[in-house]
């Protein structure tokens, strides 16, 4: 694919290499902290849901920010198809381009890519990119990630195929009005486009004098050697994984109440030799509602997943994903043709991660873990009463790690995707809610010899007179699993009004909710790794003391008899 | 008037004592005592005292900088202590904001937080965002609470309401409850130690205080009764993170306060110097044995971070414990001189490991097989190996030579001083990158800064460093080598008020709140400074951290001064536009602008003008030897002239390539740059405009 020869290679010199590498990341790096400092939506703001990544002249990735996975990883197939709707040499200096296409991006409308070329003389040197996740692309539901009866893409907001929407410096006032007339809140929309548009300018003004201090022709030298490493390190990584092909079913709990569960099945094939291909061709067909997983993001996930397993810490760029290859048959959940629906499509990720994790454990065990206790991502809209316009109250609720080898599942780190949660002081400052309750449930991790991390609950009061919920959560019916004889993390559960009558919320459940009812947010538990029989005595007293397991608890997962003298206690 | 100064460091304790009177300076140096720092402290002030032949009631101010509280955390070894929150949100200190440092790192840890869950109790009650009261505090729950933190053996309590910011009563009432029934324990409440809405955040800071609150306490009692006993405990002041210094009393209620101690001394001293040379802009470059710390001082005044982190694992940003504090603005990597060289995918890679004091660097011979930045420089010829600070050492420049040889020149199939320039180069390249962050990532251009170079290891590196920046001059301060303990000479009392108050500028009221609340926090200076024990009218300014209203971040803008009346809140949006834009290179003409954090900053005077300046001196006098250094521009290794700084007395200019031997570091002037000495003393090099990037 890329047009880069790695002759060119030949006559840099280390240290030059390095200046300009750890320069590149920096920049993309960067690019996250503007658009995070100058966004509006508490999405972008205080949940780190973007990405950024730095392409070649031919939009050959070279570097990413540490941002979200299922945007980084989409940024090379992005980039291409943006360039045959828009050829390159139609660019003009201070031109961007904006996609927001769930085939095309990173599988859903929400997320908004701007994509800007970068000139050095009049000379096209390269592009500049950051996603982020609009708060809102209008559509169904607040937050556009309605799951249950929406059955075509159609349904799901403002689509948005490649445009020029800055033109040599100008914003297109035209198409910016079209945009924020589609979506709920306009003031957030309009504010995180400029964020993100504000944080190119400023990366591709770095990028610009990196091309002027060292020459275009030294630095594209230096990017072919970037790819060629990269892919050379991933190549060495991957040949260490024993050959053979590795297989792991699991199950999403389904597609909204009353459906049926969808098979999440991936055969993992390692040749010995540096490659490796993910086939997830045996899982459920694509589904009537709106949860299905592009190509580009199922290639994500694989992506990601592959990179922790083997070479965590070498920058991702196109090269080191050379060597990764994907097959899906079409049709398949995970590569649904297009208009195939796709809003609520964030809670795959980490069942994507547990569902590879579950084969890899084959390959590699001891770099494997327990499934992670999960996520949700309510999203609760509806006319604030103050001020009489529209609030979207986008939440990440982000619990515990699987019990790893050597070690308990870290409590409390996002897993898979890299997002922060939003303060409830945050919150409570600008949507009309009030928050109860945000913290650990305790006994929900799994047992093991190293057990799983605690589910986390959040309860949410609404003060509105009215508004919807569109949930998104799963793990109520199939628990996050534990391996190597660790148990599974307690399920889920998401209830309305617990205090009173505690109505059972089905985890993609649209729904109208009233002034005074609290939403109770329980996450599952991460699973755990190794036999309950095997963990240190000590360990289960620190739990004890610490109150992420119950007595009853240990007694009945650890046989824990507790010694009322000293306060210790025997398993 | 005769004050001394003392900075307590990794390795060792500086002090410098000055006599404004006669204008003379003593320098001293002794080894660090970390089991109890007041050891070293009272043998080099003794030491101090007996060489200027006074005594301690002689000295006008005892100025101190600690890395006390920074190291209680570092090594989780502080206070027992617990934290009291609001119901519902016992996990807030734990969970954090959960973003992984490193994106596809699924095996990292997280920090140990200060506090186990064990030892924190929540209690009922509840304060809006509006400040509020949805539900009143259940004083029986508190009663409980206390009882459990007592019988759990705590003597640190923080607390930690949500909304507190808004509205601290609650938390005060915890407070004069944990009083009266236990007066022995010490108390932190976050509405006065971080004001400011996110509740992890400011949960971290009180809890950060209340962990170090103790340490500092038994610290400052065993140091006031050295000082006590030497006669001079009443002159006793403290460097804060901001720059100010404070009475013993305040850094015992905020210790938190003093986590940015050195650092903020070492800022002081470039903002004098930097003022010595005329010039009100410039980036400072500190390199010491394991990390690199550069910051910037802009219009004559340091920069100062309304937030920072302490405890970062691999230097990345998100790992450590966030801190509500105003801190002088600084970049830290692991770049030291004693920072290990390895081969890494067919490259160089430098750090963060350090081989530290032990094993140290291999030149060292104490045992160091790993070569260092240090070695490297030795390698290159650099670092004279008979002189190594102040004479004290002598380096093993072959033992270097065949650690750079094993480790980087034979894996990479070059030359030992190819391996060894690659190793210098690539520490400089790790800094400039870390400058960058300082400079044109904030909006500073480094073509209009110079760079103010010190610690042990900043002079060997800076020229490089500048050339690649884009900076055109570097100084190396007079005294480079106990810079932190000078800058403390140059510090004066500061005191920041903040307060948060969401406020939009084209609100009808603007004026008259922001006169308000102005009006509130001078008083509240007023009493602080009180306690400082300092008289006369302070010289107030003020800032306040500013954004589009929908944003979620703010940017840190100077206000402008004068009377707050109706035409003040346009001044201040102006001012805002002016420094968005020279942030991020856009300016939204539609977006209507708030303040969130309002500052006021007392600072009084500073003692004088005081030229600081070591005597000349040293074995080489005016003499000039020379040796061979390796320098690109020459095409490898070349006859070095190596002087002392005496030979730059009297408007001398040599042309680079030159080295200069400081008792304390090294001074590298490649070729096409040049040196001479400013009339302060201060050893300036030109840098080559032909070589800038």
């Amino acid at each position: 694919m890329t047009a880069l020869s790695s002759d060119a290679s030949a006559k840099l010199d280390p240290i030059t290499l390095t200046v300009i590498w750890n320069t590149l990341l920096s920049i993309a790096e960067e690019l996250g902290v503007t658009l995070r400092n100058t966004a509006f939506s508490e999405a972008v703001r205080e949940g780190d849901d973007f990405a950024t990544a730095l392409f070649d002249k031919n939009a050959v990735m070279i570097a990413q920010g540490n941002y979200s996975p299922g945007h980084l990883g989409s940024m090379p197939f992005m980039a291409k198809q943006v360039l045959e709707y828009i050829p390159a040499e139609t660019l003009k200096p201070g031109d961007s381009i904006m996609v927001n296409d769930s085939f095309i991006g990173a599988g859903h409308f929400p997320d908004v890519y701007q994509i800007m070329p970068v000139f050095v003389d009049s000379r096209l040197v390269g592009f500049v990119c950051c996603s982020a996740h609009q708060v809102d692309m209008g559509g169904a539901a607040p937050g556009s990630q309605k799951v249950h009866g929406v059955t075509e893409a159609f349904q799901e907001g403002l689509r948005i195929l490649p445009i020029r929407f800055v033109r040599e410096g100008r914003i297109d006032k035209d198409i910016m009005r079209i945009v924020l007339g589609n979506v709920r809140v306009p003031d957030k929309v309009r504010g995180d486009l400029l964020a993100q548009h504000t944080a190119n300018l400023s990366a591709a003004a770095r990028l610009q004098k990196m091309f002027s201090d060292y020459g275009v022709a030294t630095v594209e030298s230096a990017y072919a050697t970037i790819l060629d490493r990269s892919e050379a390190t991933m190549r060495e990584t991957l040949a260490k994984v024993p050959a053979g092909t590795y297989s792991f079913e699991d199950y999403m709990d389904d597609y909204g109440p009353n459906t049926d569960p969808i098979k999440m099945a991936v055969d993992i094939t390692f040749d010995g030799k540096g490659s490796v291909e993910f086939d997830f061709s045996r899982s459920s067909d694509a589904v009537p509602a709106a949860i299905n997983s592009y190509i580009n993001y199922t290639r994500a996930y694989a992506v990601f997943a592959t990179k922790t397993f083997c070479n965590a810490l070498d920058p991702q760029t196109e090269g080191s994903m050379r060597p990764i290859k994907l097959t899906v048959r079409e049709g398949c959940f995970f590569n649904p043709r297009f208009p195939a629906p796709s809003g609520g499509r964030p809670i795959l990720q980490i069942r994507i991660f547990d569902t590879i994790n579950g084969a890899m454990a084959k390959a590699l065990p001891e770099r494997a873990m327990g499934a992670f206790s999960h996520w949700s991502n309510p999203n609760i809209g509806g006319i604030d009463d103050r001020t009489g316009r529209p609030f979207v109250m986008y939440d990440v609720s982000l619990g515990g790690y699987g019990g790893q080898y050597g070690k308990d599942g870290v409590e409390g780190m996002t897993p898979v995707m890299n997002c922060s949660n939003i303060p409830v002081e945050v919150h409570e400052t600008h949507n009309p809610v009030r928050i109860h309750r945000f913290g650990f449930i305790p006994d929900s991790g799994g047992a093991g010899q190293w057990r799983g991390g605690c589910g986390v609950q959040k309860d949410i009061e609404l003060l509105n007179s009215t508004a919807t919920l569109s949930h998104l959560g799963d793990r109520h019916v199939f628990a996050p699993y534990g391996i190597f004889g660790g148990k599974p993390g307690a399920l889920a559960e998401s209830i309305l009004n617990p205090q009173g009558n505690g109505e059972r919320l089905h985890s993609k459940e649209t729904r109208a909710i009233k002034r005074g009812d609290i939403l109770s947010f329980r996450l599952s538990g991460a699973g755990g790794y190794g036999p309950p029989e095997k963990r240190d005595p000590k360990a289960i007293a620190e739990d004890l003391a610490d109150g992420f397991v119950t007595e009853e608890h240990a007694k009945r997962e650890y046989g824990w008899i507790a010694n009322a003298e000293n306060g210790t206690g025997q398993s | 008037m005769i004050r001394v100064a003392f900075d307590i460091g990794g390795t060792f304790t500086d002090f410098v004592l000055h006599d404004s009177r006669s204008n003379r300076t003593l320098t001293g140096k002794v080894s660090t005592t970390p089991e109890d720092p007041s050891l070293a402290v009272e043998a080099g002030l003794k030491e101090m005292l007996a060489t200027a032949a006074i005594t301690g009631s002689d000295l006008g101010a005892v100025l101190h900088a600690t890395t006390v509280a920074t190291n209680a955390v570092l090594e989780r070894k502080g206070a027992a202590t617990g934290l009291i929150t609001t119901e519902g949100f016992r996990d807030v200190l734990l969970i954090g904001r959960q973003k992984r440092y490193e994106t596809y790192d699924l095996y990292i840890e997280k920090p140990a937080p200060l506090v186990r869950r064990r030892h924190i109790v929540e209690v009922r009650e509840r304060i809006a965002a509006d400040g509020s009261v949805v539900a009143p505090i259940d004083m029986a729950s508190v009663d409980l609470a206390i009882d459990a933190m007592l019988a759990a053996g705590r003597e640190s309590i923080a607390i930690a309401l949500l909304h507190a910011y808004a509205n601290p009563e609650h938390e005060r009432r915890i407070a004069e409850r944990i009083r009266q029934k236990a007066p022995g324990l010490a108390v932190t409440l976050s509405s006065e130690v971080s004001p400011k809405f996110r509740e992890y955040e400011r949960t971290s800071t009180a809890v950060t205080n209340a962990y170090v609150m103790p340490i500092i306490d038994r610290y400052l009692k065993r140091l006031e009764m050295t000082l006590a006993e030497i006669g001079c405990r009443e002159r006793l002041l403290i460097m804060q993170s901001n720059g100010g210094l404070a009475s013993p009393v305040m850094a015992r209620d905020y210790p938190v306060r003093v986590i940015e101690s050195g650092p903020a001394a070492g800022i002081l001293m470039c903002a004098d110097v930097a003022r010595s040379i005329g010039r009100r802009d410039v980036v400072t470059f500190d390199m010491g044995g394991t990390t690199a710390k550069l910051g910037a001082i802009d219009n004559g005044t340091p920069a100062i971070m309304p937030t920072f982190e302490v405890d970062l694992v691999r230097s990345r940003r998100g790992s450590g414990l966030p801190l509500n504090l105003p801190a002088v603005e600084m970049q830290e990597i692991g770049a030291g001189g004693g920072s290990i060289a390895r081969v890494e995918k067919g490259m160089i890679a430098v750090g963060p490991d350090s081989a530290g004091a032990v094993p140290g660097p291999i030149c060292y011979g104490k045992g160091g097989t790993l070569p260092t930045i240090t070695d490297a420089n030795v390698v290159l010829g650099y670092i004279s190996p008979d002189r190594f600070n102040a004479g004290t050492m002598t380096l093993d420049v072959a033992g270097a030579t065949l650690g750079m040889e094993i480790h980087v020149a034979r894996p990479l199939g070059i030359s030992v001083a190819e391996a060894a320039w690659g190793v210098h180069m690539i520490a400089t390249t790790n800094m400039e990158n870390a400058l960058r962050l300082v400079s044109v990532e904030r909006g500073r251009d480094p073509r209009n800064y110079a760079m103010v170079a010190f610690g042990g290891a900043g002079p060997l590196h800076a020229a490089r460093l500048a050339r690649r920046a884009g900076v055109p001059q570097v100084v190396v301060p007079n005294g480079a080598g106990v810079g932190s303990a000078i800058g403390l000479l140059q510090a004066a009392p500061r005191i920041d008020v903040s307060t948060t108050r969401v406020l939009r500028l084209d609100g009808r009221d603007a004026s008259s709140s922001i006169e308000e609340l102005y009006r509130r926090l001078e008083a509240q200076a007023r009493s602080e400074i009180a306690r400082v024990g300092q008289s006369g009218e302070p010289q107030w300014s003020r800032y306040a951290q500013m954004r589009y209203v929908g944003q979620g971040f703010e940017i840190h803008v100077d206000l402008p001064g004068g009377p707050i009346d109706a035409g003040y809140p346009e001044k201040v949006a102006e001012a805002f536009r002016q420094a968005y834009l020279r942030k991020n290179k856009f300016v939204d003409e539609q977006g209507i602008v708030e303040g969130v954090d309002w500052t006021l900053v007392a600072t009084h005077g500073r003692h004088g003008d005081v030229a600081i300046r070591m005597a000349e001196g040293g074995a080489l006098g005016a003499q000039v030897l020379t040796r061979k250094a390796w320098f690109p521009e020459a095409d490898g290794f070349t006859e070095t002239r190596v002087l002392n700084r005496a030979a730059l007395l009297g408007a001398a200019t040599f042309a680079g390539p030159v080295i200069i031997d400081d008792p304390y570091c090294t001074i590298v002037v490649p070729p096409g740059d040049s040196v001479r000495m400013s009339d302060a003393g201060h050893i300036i090099i030109d840098i080559d405009p032909e070589g800038r990037s």
